[in-house]
């Protein structure tokens, strides 16, 4: 039977003092995805591996790992798509490791929280009466499973300590912004809290989304745009200046 | 040492029905109760985000919808095991429940005028299935997070793996659990507690279940000695995608898709002339099998012969449109775009009709805990479940049992004591868990009980195979008490929550064949080749299995009609 070598980062840190690559021979089969070679290195190799998956289905968000440095769902990379056929898997480095491939990506829970809620308008018809165009605009960004690559890739959250809340956090503002019945105003928030200035739009996040959300496009630079029209319009800041507050651009 | 919390209400799983349970009860409770919700993996990733199609509900009554077309329909479904003032009670809530998700963030799907759309679905006499492309529970499941995130009073633990509840003289004291990432053992003390850990659908290797649904909390029900109801009532989906048993929604056969065999003919017509593709589940999914037994299917991988998912009829817009994320699956895991070529697709394992016997707010009959969702069985669905009615169900009563369960604490206080010998238990259970007892590999049991599964209990069912099937569960059981499991860290140790989850599953499977076993006629899901017909003399009645002793009890009680007499379920 055919077989692939995989390299799979290994480390425990409540008892070891560094990780390091392990080498396993794992048979191949047809249609064979990376989290396949994962558990069944688990099942049948070293049952202390610990990895994060549970769908196998690209759906819930769970697996992501870096693949050949390049974050990625574990379940929706397919052996095969490497034509030299080598495979190193490393936990995504943005966040802390609790073992193996496992992260501590718990920080977004809390970033998730301050951003304003969703709140419709005040004394709208019910049931509401959305335009299906309208409705799409947002959905792609609801879309969003929550598998933090698009946080793993960004060298904002790599390399610097800027407090940028990451391109997860502004596809989650989008959502809310871009709903037609949002009554808030997030600019301020996603200028001075969430640090949206920091990015400086290389894309990489949009390249590594596995539900292909346009986040540069169709995220990251409206709300960019949202933000410096809040922050320079001259009318909003004389509007500013007469009251505190102030309702959506 | 075991870590101790202290709350009011408890809060097991985070899928559909815990997450509306837990807002409800915060509004309930306004900020007098403390909550805090509790689950195996991080709490925005429950197996409900895998619903795809929609969720059901009366909107346009105008248009020819009714409560009571609503009603006939499910029962029709549940081939007349649906209890029927619970089925009435039900479709009136869904419009309200339904609507209100919309409020909280879920992008419906709309008309051209810009009222909201709904699609035709299963069984269902008019298009009712409310929906959001084909990720219809991934959104529902979205939106409930970002409310939940509203109320301080909720404390959210991820990766909790719950192991037992705490029960003294019927009352409820709390639950206990390990933290994954640490392996810490933690009490969750509480005066009230809601179980809401879905299905068991693990129990077979074919199947359009997560990993995660291993029926934990059925598990501890039944070990506790609490009643499990319909338990022999397995759905299985007739569009699981060969080879994985990815789920590819019935909102294709809604939209317009047709099944095919290798002949190429459209088989559904002979089997149910008028609905065809969109007749209900059960009735789909034995068509496919006697096609495929018969010959007219495809040689597929392992024993998955399989029929394929015509999708040309949808037309390219529309499935680029309503049916994305099925077309992703395709292209991802077979490499098939259906736009382009049909997907092949065979019966997976996909709902559990039964659960833990509750009332209509999700009552178990312990004081102080209530079930909800598809881990409950309120008899909606009886012996077999429309398509779209799930979603609407986790919703509609995951809503009651917060509301229930918080008004209730509300009208009473006090505190609750652990003893000693529960916190030992707790602590010794988990070091238990890690010692070796034997030889036998713990994932090797799961692989033998899903092989099991896959061919005694599956669309049709026999005395043989039954029995056969008992036998071999009831050796794995032994098998199960005598492992070793290889890995001993605290740490994401997930050699220890196989060995604990394939314990659930194999005790939960000895119900499910030992129900089926006792059920001698064929009604909804449940297909006997040996008694082919609806036994209504005989058999108009639920199932309820219990631990009594040690030993697997069997009773039965009757069902609840109220204006539609069991009839021939034709379609």
């Amino acid at each position: 039977m055919e077989s692939i070598k995989v390299s799979v980062y290994r480390y425990d840190p409540s008892s070891e003092k560094e990780g390091r690559f392990v080498d396993y021979e794992v048979p191949k089969e047809e249609g064979m995805v990376v989290l396949d070679a994962m558990k069944y290195i688990e099942r049948h190799i070293d049952p202390s591996l610990s990895l994060r998956w549970n769908c196998m289905a690209g759906k819930c968000g769970s697996c992501s790992a870096e693949i050949n440095h390049r974050p990625s769902l574990m379940c929706k990379t397919r052996v095969d798509s490497f034509k030299d056929g080598k495979i190193k898997v490393s936990p995504i480095a943005a966040y802390p490791l609790i073992k193996d491939l496992v992260t501590d990506v718990s920080q977004n829970w809390d970033l998730l929280k301050k951003i304003p809620k969703f709140t419709p308008r005040e004394g709208l018809e019910k049931p509401w009466k959305i335009s299906q165009v309208d409705i799409e605009r947002s959905k792609e960004f609801k879309k969003c499973i929550e598998c933090f690559l698009c946080q793993d890739v960004c060298h904002v959250i790599r390399e610097h300590n800027s407090g940028y809340f990451g391109p997860r956090h502004v596809v989650k503002a989008a959502s809310l912004d871009m709903h037609p019945l949002d009554a808030l105003d997030r600019s301020e928030f996603m200028n001075k809290d969430a640090g949206l200035g920091y990015c400086n739009i290389t894309k990489c996040c949009t390249e590594v989304c596995p539900e292909e959300i346009h986040i540069t496009d169709n995220a990251i630079i409206p709300e960019k745009e949202r933000a410096v029209n809040a922050e320079y319009d001259p009318i909003a800041i004389f509007v500013r200046s007469r009251r505190k507050g102030g309702g959506k651009r | 040492m075991v870590e101790i919390f202290d709350y009011d209400l408890v809060i097991v799983g985070s899928g559909l029905a815990g997450l509306r349970a837990a807002i409800e009860a915060a509004r309930v409770g306004k900020d007098k109760l403390r909550i805090a919700i509790i689950a195996k993996n991080q709490l925005m990733r429950p197996h409900s985000i895998s619903a795809e199609g929609g969720s059901a509900a009366v909107l346009y009554t105008d248009e020819g919808d009714s409560f009571d077309l609503h009603a006939y329909d499910t029962i029709k479904g549940s081939d007349y095991l649906g209890d029927q003032d619970i089925v009435e009670f039900f479709v009136r809530q869904c419009p309200v429940d339904i609507l209100e998700l919309e409020h909280w963030g879920v992008p419906w799907a709309r008309r051209e005028d810009g009222r909201v759309a709904q699609r035709p679905f299963g069984g269902h006499s008019f298009p009712r299935a409310t929906f959001a492309s084909d990720k219809t529970g991934f959104y529902e499941v979205h939106a409930l997070y970002d409310t939940l995130l509203k109320y301080g009073n909720i404390d959210k633990f991820h990766e909790q793996f719950v192991y037992d509840v705490i029960i003294e003289n019927n009352r409820f004291k709390g639950v206990m659990a390990f933290d994954i990432p640490t392996g810490q053992v933690r009490i969750f003390k509480a005066r009230a507690g809601i179980i809401a850990t879905g299905g068991l659908g693990r129990l077979y290797g074919y199947t359009t279940y997560s990993h995660l649904v291993t029926g934990d909390g059925l598990a501890i029900a039944l070990r506790r000695g609490i009643k499990l109801k319909d338990i022999e009532f397995v759905q299985f989906h007739p569009t699981g995608l060969v080879p994985s048993g990815i789920l590819i929604t019935e909102g294709v056969r809604g939209d317009g898709g047709i099944l095919r065999n290798a002949k190429g003919e459209r088989f559904m017509e002979r089997y149910a002339p008028t609905k065809k593709d969109l007749a209900p589940r059960d009735i789909v999914s034995r068509s496919m099998m006697t096609e495929i037994l018969e010959g007219k299917g495809f040689k597929g991988p392992n024993g998955l012969d399989y029929l394929l998912l015509d999708f040309s009829p949808i037309g390219t817009e529309k499935i680029k449109e309503k049916l994305s994320q099925v077309r992703d699956i395709g292209n991802h895991y077979v490499g098939i775009d259906p736009v382009d070529s049909p997907l092949p697709v065979r019966p997976s394992a996909h709902y559990t009709m039964g659960g833990i016997d509750v009332s209509r707010t999700g009552f178990t009959g312990v004081t102080g805990l209530w079930a909800a969702g598809e881990t409950a069985c309120y008899s909606v669905h009886g012996s077999n479940r429309l398509g779209a009615n799930s979603t609407s169900e986790c919703v509609v009563f995951g809503k009651m049992a917060g509301d229930d369960s918080a008004k209730w604490l509300l009208s009473g206080s006090g505190s609750i004591d652990l003893s000693e010998g529960e916190r030992s238990f707790a602590e010794n259970f988990v070091a238990d868990a890690y010692r070796d007892k034997g030889d036998n590999d713990p994932y090797e049991i799961k692989r033998e009980l899903w092989t099991t599964m896959d061919k005694d209990a599956y669309v049709f069912r026999n005395e043989k195979d039954l029995t056969e099937g008992l036998s071999k569960i009831r050796g794995l059981i032994e098998k199960s008490k005598k492992i070793s499991i290889s890995e001993k860290g605290n740490v994401y140790n997930q050699n220890l929550i196989t060995s604990l989850e394939m314990k659930n599953l194999v005790e939960l499977a000895e119900v499910v064949v030992y129900s089926a076993l006792q059920r001698k006629e064929s009604r909804g899901s449940h297909f006997r080749t040996d008694f082919p017909k609806r036994d209504d003399d005989n058999y108009l009645k639920h199932t309820i299995a219990q631990r009594v002793d040690g030993a697997l009890q069997i009773t039965y009680r009757p069902v609840t009609l109220t204006k539609w007499k069991p009839e021939p379920r034709v379609y």
